[in-house]
């Protein structure tokens, strides 16, 4: 089949470079640069786990340019449309001089082999574009998304922290942050005339969104490239990114309204789910990693159906409802209603997830997420949950309990919530509970661990829900 | 002490295989391979796919003109399979098609039938069925027999290690064309330059000469380099010998994962015997090891674990037996400290063990019985300048375990939900090929007539440094700037028959191979200076800071006026020197000799935090005392030190390789495959450098890319240690590495009902992201 977009015409500033494309939109980023012999950019793994490919997004927001981090082996061609992208030889100095973060790597040593070290540079300089003092994120956890397999990361570690405690007074000055870093030389002088060129683009592309694919809906890409690459090159798609609708959370009649589109990145500072959820900021650093989260959309974790989706076990601990449209016609279905079986979900291929949403908790209501994993950043749950429970003069009025990695799809845990609703909020009940929980849990031995370990961990993180919500109630010595 | 590789590597400009810019014509390879873990074949039917558009030829066996046959230490291991299968992974067929794209998509329609035989992953179970691929080896001094009457505690027990996947970040690859003649060029991602022209002249039918090969420079190598490059690049040659086109094969990361070999996973057998004051009289082990289908390197691995069972400590009744076990999973192979991390882990646990019956600490037996000078290894060396005593007690006096010790248990009486726990680790190393033969390098240097110098050896750079080194090297004899000094690319046509870079030992081998050209061409420049300068004594001619200096006075003569005059007299200014290393040897027959030109020790002390509500652990601080000798690039040894600190401690926490019965690897991606990332490196991690000169190392250095890893094993007991303080009944059974799985099952179980080893996974769901 001949997908018929493949004529459309795909623009976006490489570096300092206009380039203007008519290749299949669903090529990815870094096939596309490296045959742009920018071979600064490197191929480790292709599924967004090493961070080699890493380059940064900018993107016209608010009048200035956004610029994130991305792994470039899963963002198809369409979704960098009207972007800037910055590979490693777009922030080199034009003279052969190293800039200061290259310096710091030389001078501590945190190169050895070289081939994830463009990656990491990349990241620590979407760093400083993106950051400020008051995001209180540190240098570290912008390189959350690299891996290297030889300095042992100390080397690289002091060098992050030796230039950001340099350069910290850059982090502060907002609106002049671009002149500051050409300044510094930390990226080159064409920066500055990015944003005038986006802003031609933008009105040159106007709507050019194909929009009409009906095989795959694509958000950010980041779980069908890992899966199918190949196929997406010669399937029919949609892609959905940068569609207005689609991204965005708003407040609504006591609701809160994600768009499927909004990535995790977005979700993660919105201000409404700072404010719903005031303790998001513990856990959400265990949502895949920076790069992942900045191109990840809410409503593709979701439909991919992973069991072990954190999306997922969030949103339905939040006991969201998703919003299905054709054409014209909408419906909605409560997402834990929404998962009919592995990788199946109620929704029709001609259906579109359009948002997401949930009943804004008002008062005496708690939430928690926990998720472990083997390794504990950039990786994979073994087993999530999150819990929303309200309680009022000591008795549960209201719970929803989520449990990925469990079962063929994400659950929520029916029985669990039945019982514990109405039931005053003591020891005997939760521990009731757990046992009612591990009744409607069918784990399944896998790469990232047994049924028996499984089913353990769930009974361990459901008690530190109450533990973490209620130590008054309970604590780790009662449940042993 | 510039390092010129990562100037490049922070500018994105280093060149890896995939990034060379190939010529207008060159074609793809892909490889196809083999769906079952043993197995005849019925039939292969490639004809659809070679129909496909964009594809070129598929070969098989069939179409090698030389021999099919790759193997290292023994010839057993076909490059692409004939009849049999015998591991999931094992290559059967080369697309070679217009994209890479195209070759991948057309091996999805190569049809294969095969009838499946039995599967074996497990040694011992291959052991059962006689399977070795060599006979058994034994290693003893002493009569351990006789030794166990006079012991006041004996305990023996079972232990298990896991395999560790290399995850260098840059896959195998290469790439090879032809060259007029019906020659080959390849350039490869390998250890070993000569190993990949021996076997592609083998497969190929032509002789080495006709082959050249050359290596730019490996993103990471750790070993899983070192032989098995050899079949990506003997493969890309066959397919440009056959095409007489270039054709480029890199592998994607999920084949690199299923097809390759990894560290040796070993199920081994301790028995330990000890006075009461702490002395150990006799150990006796045996090794199961996890060859996988051929012999690749395991043999030499094998050794490795038998020569360094005891580890840092004399004990003067041994007896060590390995086992090569055949199964089948891809060969493993080398994995950074080739054996001996696998070996050393076991006389841990021993002593774990042994000190709980005997009532101390692991580390009161430890420290009795480090080695000391006039010890005597099992192996027959004598053990000559030991560093394993001072680099303990330097460590117990800048690490201060006592109060580590007491803060620890306090933070245990005050935290429930978390317990901290804390091992020592010393190690001990040696140094040197344990197959005397390869201890040889040698070095081209060339000088120009414009003065600036460069040097070729056979050392291969990963990011080791090793070019930094040697450039050191250079650099001191002449006493010229490090940047007149420029690195040629690795190549067989310059630096012919040579070791891979590998055993640590890379640095020392090149290094001395260069000094030796270096001080070849200074004599010749010295004497050409005596004539400049109208001097009469040769030995008051030096040359230093780039100016001839006699009788300690500068003469003004530069060294490009030096090097100007010198060409017409027509003196030499190139070298090709050749090095052996001395005074080794070891005689198979017995087993015993002195295989080892030095021994690299050290002392670390880990400290972990297990959170016991979710059974995960943090790796709060290495501390080390290592004996680097006198470091020619503290930078780069200090970089080694922490990168191999760090695999190690991958090896025993969350590296862990999952096969089920049916030979498949289900921790085949990056996504279930998981390496320390950054946040999983120690906050802490204090290396001292223990500078005592090495007598016999270049410039009093010493080796330093293997060793450090093996302070890594330390971090298991430390974790052992905070789980037991939450969970005190616990048995622990050996069993690294000690995930988080396996963390939580020992916190919140009462007995022993799990099979550690061998956890039950029936039912898999297909990889699920």
């Amino acid at each position: 089949m001949q997908p018929h977009f493949m004529t459309s015409k795909i623009n976006f500033i490489l570096n300092d470079e206009l380039i203007e494309t008519e290749i299949n939109p669903a090529t990815v980023l870094l096939d596309f640069v490296r045959n742009q012999r920018l071979t600064g950019t490197k191929e480790g793994c292709k599924e967004g786990d090493c961070g080699a490919c890493t380059v940064l997004t900018g993107e016209l927001y608010n009048g200035d340019i956004k610029y994130r981090s991305v792994n470039s082996c899963l963002i198809p061609l369409q979704n960098v449309t009207g972007k800037h992208i910055v590979t490693i030889e777009g922030i080199n100095q034009n003279d052969d001089l190293l800039n200061p973060l290259q310096q710091a790597f030389v001078d501590e040593g945190a190169s050895q082999c070289g081939f994830c070290t463009p990656g990491f540079i990349i990241s620590l300089t979407g760093f400083f574009l993106n950051n400020t003092a008051e995001d209180n994120f540190s240098v570290l956890d912008a390189l959350d998304g690299n891996i290297c397999r030889c300095t042992g990361h100390n080397s690289i570690i002091r060098a992050a922290e030796t230039i950001s405690e340099k350069f910290k007074f850059i982090l502060n000055t907002n609106g002049t942050k671009l002149k500051y870093l050409t300044d510094n030389k930390i990226i080159p002088e064409y920066f500055l005339s990015v944003k005038n060129r986006l802003e031609k683009l933008k009105s040159e592309n106007s709507s050019n969104m194909p929009f009409s694919g009906t095989k795959y809906f694509i958000g950010g890409g980041t779980d069908l490239f890992v899966q199918r690459p190949d196929e997406m090159l010669s399937s029919d798609i949609s892609f959905l990114s940068g569609n207005i609708n689609l991204t965005g959370i708003i407040e609504k009649d006591g609701k809160c309204i994600v768009g499927s589109s909004t990535t995790v990145t977005e979700l993660l500072e919105s201000s409404i789910i700072k404010r719903i959820i005031p303790g998001i900021d513990r856990f959400a650093e265990l949502f895949g990693s920076t790069p992942i989260r900045n191109s990840a959309t809410v409503g593709g974790n979701l439909n991919n159906a992973s069991p072990i989706g954190d999306m997922t076990a969030f949103f339905m601990g939040l006991n969201s409802s998703v919003i299905l449209k054709n054409g014209n016609s909408k419906r909605e279905i409560p997402l834990n209603k929404f998962y009919k079986g592995y990788k199946v979900t109620d929704r029709n291929p001609d259906e579109m997830m359009e948002a997401i949403n949930f009943t804004i908790p008002s008062v005496n209501y708690f939430f928690n997420f926990e998720k472990v994993s083997k390794r504990t950043y950039l990786d994979i749950a073994t087993v999530n949950t999150a819990i929303l429970i309200n309680v009022e003069n000591g008795s549960i009025t209201n719970v929803n309990i989520s449990a990925g990695g469990v079962g063929p799809t994400p659950l929520y845990l029916f029985n669990t919530c039945n019982f514990l609703n109405s039931k005053e909020l003591n020891f005997k009940n939760i521990k009731e509970a757990i046992t009612i929980a591990d009744s409607e849990i069918t784990p399944i031995s896998d790469a990232r661990g047994s049924s028996e370990y499984k089913r353990l961990l769930l009974s361990r993180l459901l008690y530190l829900h109450f533990i973490t919500l209620f130590p008054e109630i309970i604590n780790l010595k009662d449940t042993l | 002490m510039k390092n010129y590789d990562i100037i490049q590597h922070v500018r994105g400009e280093s060149q890896f295989i995939d990034d060379i810019n190939v010529p207008h014509g060159t074609l793809y390879a892909y490889v196809f391979y083999s769906p079952a873990a043993h197995g005849k074949i019925l039939s292969l039917d490639l004809e659809y796919a070679a129909s496909m558009k964009g594809v070129k030829r598929i070969l098989t066996f069939k179409d090698i003109p030389g021999q099919n046959q790759i193997g290292g230490i023994i010839p057993d291991e076909p490059l692409l399979a004939e009849n049999e299968v015998h591991f999931i992974g094992m290559p059967i067929a080369i697309v070679i098609a217009e994209s890479k794209f195209i070759a991948k998509e057309a091996s999805k329609n190569i049809k294969i039938e095969i009838e499946p035989l039995p599967v074996i992953t497990d040694p011992r179970e291959a052991f059962k069925n006689g399977k070795l691929i060599i006979p058994p080896k034994y290693f003893s001094c002493g009569n351990v027999e006789a030794a166990w009457k006079d012991c006041d505690v004996i305990v023996e027990g079972q232990c298990e290690t896991g395999g560790q996947e290399h995850l260098y970040l840059e896959t195998q690859g290469a790439f090879a064309f032809p060259v007029e003649g019906g020659n080959i060029k390849i350039v490869s991602s390998t250890q070993g330059p000569t190993a990949v022209q021996r076997v592609a002249s083998k497969v190929l039918g032509i002789p080495m000469n006709k082959i050249e090969v050359e290596v730019l420079r490996l993103g990471g190598g750790f070993g899983g380099k070192e032989d098995q490059a050899s079949p990506w690049a003997a493969m890309a040659a066959l397919a440009a010998f056959k095409m007489k086109r270039p054709v480029k094969l890199i592998l994607p990361r999920h084949e690199d994962m299923i097809m390759t070999g990894k560290r040796n996973p070993y199920s081994s057998d301790y028995k330990i015997g000890l006075n009461n004051e702490g002395k150990i009289l006799a150990y006796e082990a045996t090794f199961f090891q996890n060859a996988g289908a051929s012999a690749d390197l395991s043999p030499a691995v094998l050794d490795r674990t038998l020569f360094h069972c005891t580890n840092s400590y004399y004990v003067p009744n041994v007896k060590a037996t390995g086992y090569c076990c055949k199964t089948n999973l891809p060969s493993n192979t080398a994995f950074r400290g080739f054996g001996g991390p696998q070996g050393m882990f076991v006389i841990e646990c021993a002593i774990t063990k042994a000190a709980e019956t005997l009532g101390v600490e692991p580390s009161f037996i430890q420290r009795k019985n480090l080695f000391k000078d006039g010890d005597e290894f099992h192996f027959g060396q004598k053990v000559e300048h030991s560093r394993a005593q001072i680099s303990w007690e330097l460590a117990v006096k800048k690490f201060e375990p006592n109060k580590i010790s007491q803060r620890i248990e306090k933070f245990n009486s005050e935290n429930q939900n978390f317990k901290k726990g804390f091992a020592f680790m010393p190690i001990c190393f040696g140094i040197a090929f344990t197959n005397t033969r390869m201890n040889q390098a040698n070095a081209l240097v060339n000088i120009y007539t414009d003065g600036s110098v460069t040097y070729s050896t056979a050392a291969v750079e990963m990011g080791q440094g090793v070019n930094a080194k040697i450039r050191e090297v250079v650099s001191r004899v002449f006493s010229i700037s490090h940047d007149r000094i420029k690195t040629e690319m690795t190549n067989t046509s310059r630096s012919a028959n040579t070791s891979p870079t590998a055993a640590s030992s890379g640095a020392d081998l090149n290094c001395n191979a260069a000094y030796n050209a270096c001080i070849a061409i200074l004599d010749r420049l010295k004497k050409s200076a005596l004539e400049e300068i109208d001097g009469e004594d040769l030995n008051k001619v030096e040359i230093k800071d780039e100016f001839v200096f006699y009788d300690k006075v500068n003469t003004g003569l530069g060294w490009n006026e030096l090097i100007e005059k010198t060409y017409p007299k027509r003196i030499s200014l190139c070298e090709y020197a050749h090095y052996a290393t001395p005074g080794i040897y070891f005689d198979t027959k017995t087993n015993k000799g002195h295989p080892f030109k030095y021994h690299v020790y050290g002392t670390s002390i880990i400290e972990a935090t297990v959170d016991c509500l979710r059974g995960i652990y943090t790796i709060d601080s290495v501390q080390a005392v290592h004996d680097f000798g006198n470091s020619l690039n503290p930078v780069v040894d200090l970089g080694q030190a922490e990168g191999a600190i760090l695999q190690g401690l991958g090896w025993m926490t969350i590296e862990e390789l999952i096969y089920n019965k049916e030979g498949k690897l289900l921790s085949d991606l990056l996504s279930t495959y998981k390496v320390p990332d950054m946040h999983f490196a120690p906050k802490n991690m204090e290396i001292i450098f223990l500078e005592e000169p090495n007598p016999v190392g270049i410039f009093n250095s010493k080796a330093i890319g293997e060793p450090p890893l093996m302070y890594g094993i330390g971090v298991y007991f430390a974790i052992m240690n905070a789980v037991k303080a939450f969970n005190p009944n616990k048995e622990f059974k050996f069993s690294a590495p000690i995930t988080p799985e396996k963390v939580l099952m020992n916190l919140y179980q009462k007995e022993n009902s799990m099979n550690e080893s061998d956890v039950n996974r029936k039912k898999v769901f297909e990889t699920v992201k």
